[in-house]
């Protein structure tokens, strides 16, 4: 019952994430939106998962874990290149 | 079941990755799709009991980042 929520959790983090990449005005917002949403709404999905199966080995903490720090890492790294690049931050 | 709640919070990204205007529009998506692929590959593991797939959606993680950043790197300076 728990994983259930977990998921269900991770799941409304992802829509809202990809809701924000999708309506929002400039890149850099879109970019902060994204971010924040995929990787909450990957780990309380992971999480989520973990429990409801029941099946917990080390591949998937691993995955999680992966996850976590790459998703945060991704975002920055597009975020300088645009600032490098100079896209301006439309209203 | 979740597999397919997966697949449809995939499809604003893929918007994104469609019409962006900017490059980094496009990485963003693309960026975000990666995330729900792996995350789809680990529901369809667990669930049907095939562990090696769990491997392929680590794999998949980690060369999806890198592409990503690479190509990020890659769109701000070029020369480098």
């Amino acid at each position: 019952m728990i994983g259930l929520g977990l998921c269900g959790l991770g799941l409304v983090l992802l829509a809202l994430g990809g809701l924000g990449l999708w309506r929002f005005s400039s890149p850099y917002s879109r970019l902060q939106g994204a971010g924040v949403g995929e990787t909450g709404g990957t780990l309380l999905f992971l999480a989520g998962l973990l429990t409801y199966t029941g099946q917990v080995d080390g591949v998937t903490i691993l995955l999680l874990a992966l996850l976590l720090f790459t998703g945060p890492i991704a975002t920055h790294s597009i975020a300088k290149g645009a600032f490098v690049r100079g896209e301006k931050e439309q209203p | 079941m979740f597999a397919l709640a997966i697949g449809l919070t995939a499809i604003p990204p893929f918007l994104r990755l469609w019409q962006g205007p900017s490059l980094w529009d496009r990485l963003a998506g693309a960026s975000g799709v990666n995330t729900r692929i792996t995350l789809m590959l680990a529901t369809h593991a667990l669930f049907s009991g095939q562990e090696l797939l769990l491997d392929v959606a680590l794999a998949y993680a980690a060369l999806g980042f890198l592409g990503v950043v690479l190509v990020a790197r890659f769109g701000e300076g070029g020369a480098g």
